[in-house]
């Protein structure tokens, strides 16, 4: 039998007060051991605190920390053996690019020798070979970001967090780093705490998402079932684009569940077993503009709407269109290209087929 | 629209506010020239007299007096500055910084009359030190602070301090909490954090303030003149004994000059040096 | 030992010697007011008891009234034409530029670092080759030149500060330069000019060296005449004239404070 990994981290009941405000409450969680991990929320859910608190910056209101193992919630952030890349990046002015690498190693006082050649690995590995004698001032953006990566990697940390290390770039540089990061993280196997308010980003770079609001975790998933299976409405909203729906009453009518939504619109949807909802029981329905389509008349829809299209938003690979549904209030589909401005101009009455069976369905 | 609409009585009074003090300058300048005739106040012709005269031993010795004391008064002063400074920029709550700063930079503005009497009063035989030091057992007679280079120094070293800590506190905001965060986060204690990250990038002001101090300190007057009482002579009692005692307008003027040489001299010197130290530390 | 008790020692290793430092810097005033109220002649701490003649005695002082009324006079005169100078200066400085601004502005700021008795020296000669003397215009030169470069610092810092699409909005709106002077910028700065003419007036009040030049029997300012008492006589009634100052300038610069923000000005608060 498999013996059981220690995670790399694991959070127990850990709070965070800042006098009367409540940044993070009895939260808990466990971190495995390898998995790069995002903290994702609005501004102000807690998910920089949390970063804080397990680098060290921030000592916790209730709970423990445990790292590796050992307990490390009262020990001071340059015992902690944790590797940290700040929003700013917070490099050494006063010292250039090797130095800046060597200081954790400095600090743990390696031998000469070891340290030039620990530090030009580190390099190697951001790509940065050749720049070990530049003045910090005279880098890019991107350059810097991966000198501050290559500091905090270089000593060979438990636990590496970024605390939003993308979002003073510019998007097409965001987009490379992305998938330089990820890489990074393949051949590092390092456990990675990454926190971004980016979903998109998220769900391209994580093993695990956190979702967080208001100080607590709202979800923890891989990034497919979180786009499928939000476990609440703050998760379904916060994630991807997705419809609203008003609140509707559930019947069971044999294999399909029907559902009424105010003004006499009735939409079915294949029975689910996961699903259980009380017969009458009311039920929120949220559905991603792709599942919406514009009806032709062949097509034998089961959820046929009437709605006026009142905007188009070309977007390159696909295109955003909002219509006013009715009761249905204004809905979002996305169609691939560009087509359809053209085919549904805005004023004019289309139907649009609004397909169920992959919407999410949250009681109450 | 005019380009310039204010130009011209804007101006004209900055004109001639700075031709007022070049023109001051200017006499000084001329002064020193002239043949002094001793208990007169009217100067004679061209001479470079007045500068030989400064070579003598008895002047050489003030000046170097005056650069002694300005020198431990500048390093003392950043040693006690530093701390203060550093408290006013970090202190946790916001009563605290105001309560230090309140009681740092207050002091600046009472006068140099009545802060070098108020130390008269602290430094004196029946002063408060002395009669802590008797009432607690510590001292039979009283010590002589008053008179001695020692007490001009420790009350020079707290009129200073409060241009010292806002120079400090200034560059100490200045310098970016998430370095010394990364520092801490990479190993270092804070000792080390100190060491490798905060004094580093507040060099530039240290720097700067020291040597605006020592500028400072060589003009000072009230101070030796009061507690040195005659024994501790700068510069500026010179100039006074020879300006407005014996009259000696010419060899005043020579003092005055010097003095002001030095005083510029060494801030100009630095000034090469704090912008090399500043780009290292990218300060912008 | 618990990693709260480390902080702790941590801690007081670092207060500790700030709070000795802080009373070192605060002792003498302290001393100042407490040998004000001192019964007994001696200069004695610690005093014996609680009485105000000093104080009495430095009211009904005649130097020290006359050269209240000369502080008064001179001080008055020189920061109201300080801050008019400065001022200008300031937003010359700001707004223009021109030939020889750079040497303009090297001599209007001098007087930070020209040793106060050079100054007063200077202008000592100048007033007695002009003809003037040690009459009250040559004190208040003096006391313009020094102030200077605050004033005009602290105006220059609001007028950074100043949203200058205002003033286009105003132009755009139909105001003449004159105004835009008038009916935006001027009152606009006004903090920061209220702030300026309450510290040259601060430095002016207790300006010593300097003014022991320029300044005769006739004309002395509140420090010469305190100078000149502290000569010939020790009694606490200087204490008393100190601790008057002392709460004076303490009141001013709390009022200066109001409309300037030092903290801000001098850029101490961290990020």
């Amino acid at each position: 039998m498999k013996a059981q990994a220690l995670p790399a981290v694991e959070l127990t009941r850990v709070s965070k007060n800042f006098d009367a405000v409540q940044a993070v409450r009895e939260l808990s969680l466990t971190i495995r051991k390898g998995e790069l991990l995002t903290l994702l929320g609005p501004s102000g859910c807690g998910k920089t605190t949390l970063l804080n608190m397990i680098a060290g910056f921030e000592v916790p209101s209730g709970g423990s920390i445990v790292i590796d193992g050992r307990d490390v919630t009262a020990v001071p952030p340059y015992r902690r053996e944790t590797g940290m890349v700040f929003q700013s990046y917070a490099l050494f002015p006063h010292m250039n690019v090797f130095e800046n690498v060597a200081f954790g190693l400095r600090m743990r006082k390696m031998a000469k020798v070891a340290i030039e050649r620990a530090v030009g690995r580190a390099l190697e590995m951001v790509k940065l070979e050749g720049f070990a004698s530049r003045r910090v001032g005279q880098l890019s953006g991107g350059q810097q970001q991966r000198v501050a990566l290559a500091r905090a990697i270089v000593i060979g940390p438990k636990v590496l967090l970024l605390d939003e290390p993308l979002s003073a770039l510019d998007k097409n540089l965001r987009r490379a780093m992305q998938l330089e990061l990820r890489e990074l993280h393949e051949r590092s196997g390092l456990t990675t705490v990454f926190v971004t308010h980016d979903q998109e980003e998220a769900l391209g770079l994580s093993d695990r998402i956190v979702v967080m609001s208001r100080g607590e975790i709202q979800q923890v998933a891989a990034p497919l079932e979180l786009y499928r299976s939000p476990a609440n409405g703050f998760v379904a909203s916060f994630i991807g684009e997705i419809n609203r729906l008003p609140p509707a009453r559930c019947r069971i009518e044999g294999e399909e569940a029907l559902f009424e939504i105010a003004g006499n619109v009735v939409l079915r949807a294949r029975r689910r077993e996961k699903l259980t909802i009380a017969e009458g029981q009311e039920t929120h329905l949220f559905v991603r503009p792709e599942h919406l389509t514009i009806a032709t008349g062949k097509s034998s829809a089961q959820n046929k709407v009437s709605c006026r299209v009142t905007t188009h938003l070309y977007q390159g690979v696909y295109t955003l269109t909002r219509v006013d549904a009715g009761p249905l209030g204004n809905l979002q589909l996305r169609a691939l290209g560009g087509e359809v401005i053209a085919a549904a101009p805005i004023g004019s009455q289309i139907e649009i087929d609004i397909d169920l069976d992959e919407a999410v369905i949250l009681a109450g | 629209m005019r380009p310039r609409p204010f130009f011209l009585c804007f101006f004209l009074p900055s004109l001639a506010a700075a031709l007022l003090l070049v023109a001051a300058l200017g006499e000084i300048a001329q002064y020193a020239f002239r043949v002094f005739t001793p208990g007169s106040l009217e100067v004679g012709g061209f001479t470079l007299d007045n500068f030989a005269r400064l070579a003598r031993p008895i002047y050489l010795s003030v000046l170097g007096d005056t650069l002694l004391i300005s020198l431990a008064t500048s390093l003392f002063t950043l040693l006690l500055s530093y701390p203060v400074a550093y408290a006013m920029v970090r202190a946790k709550s916001d009563f605290l910084r105001s309560l230090i700063m309140l009681l740092a930079v207050t002091p600046l503005f009472t006068g140099e009359i009545v802060r070098t009497y108020a130390w008269i009063l602290v430094l004196g035989s029946n002063g408060f030190v002395n009669t802590v030091l008797k009432s607690a057992g510590l001292i039979g007679a009283p010590l002589g602070l008053l008179y001695t280079r020692f007490g001009v120094i420790v009350a020079l070293v707290q009129f200073s301090m409060p241009v010292m800590i806002i120079i400090l506190a200034t560059t100490l905001a200045h310098v970016d909490r998430n370095c010394e965060r990364a520092a801490a986060n990479l190993g270092a204690g804070p000792a080390q954090v100190f060491r490798h990250v905060t004094l580093p990038l507040t060099l530039p002001g240290v720097v700067s303030g020291t040597v605006v101090i020592f500028a400072w300190t060589m003009s000072a007057f009230s101070t030796p003149q009061l507690i040195g009482g005659g024994k501790v002579l700068m510069i500026s009692n010179l100039v006074y004994l020879q300006g407005l005692s014996s009259f000696n307008f010419p060899f005043a003027a020579v003092l005055s000059l010097l003095a002001l040489a030095v005083a510029m001299g060494s801030l100009g010197s630095i000034r090469p040096f704090v912008s090399r130290l500043e780009l290292k530390a990218a300060i912008n | 030992m618990s990693a709260r008790l480390a902080r702790g020692l941590r801690a007081s290793l670092f207060w500790g010697p700030v709070a000795l430092i802080l009373v070192y810097m605060t002792i003498p005033a302290f001393v100042v007011l407490m040998t004000s109220i001192s019964p007994s002649e001696l200069l004695e701490f610690p005093p014996s008891g609680f009485s105000f003649r000093w104080y009495e005695r430095a009211f009904s002082y005649p130097d020290f009234q006359n050269a209240f009324v000369n502080g008064l006079i001179v001080t008055a005169f020189a920061s109201s034409l300080s801050l008019l100078i400065g001022s200008a200066f300031a937003y010359l400085v700001d707004r223009y530029v021109f030939a020889g601004r750079a040497a303009l502005e090297a001599v209007l700021a001098s007087p930070l670092i020209i040793p106060h008795f050079t100054t007063g020296f200077g202008f000592l000669l100048l007033g007695a080759d002009l003809g003037l003397g040690q009459s009250y215009a040559v004190v208040i030169a003096t006391h313009v030149v020094l102030t200077l470069p605050f004033v005009s610092r602290t105006v220059y810092v609001s007028l950074r500060n100043l949203d200058p699409a205002l003033e286009r909005a105003a132009t755009n709106l139909g105001a003449s330069p004159f105004e835009v002077l008038r009916r935006v910028t001027l009152p606009l700065l006004r903090p920061g000019m209220v702030g300026g003419w309450l510290l040259a007036a601060i430095l002016s009040l207790t300006e010593f060296t300097a003014s022991l030049y320029v300044t005769a029997q006739r004309t002395q300012t509140l420090p010469v005449a305190m100078y000149t008492y502290v000569r010939e006589y020790t009694d606490p009634t200087i204490a008393a004239i100190s601790a008057l100052l002392i709460i004076f300038t303490t009141a001013l610069m709390l009022l200066a404070n109001r409309y300037l923000g030092l903290r801000r000005i001098l850029a101490i608060d961290a990020h």
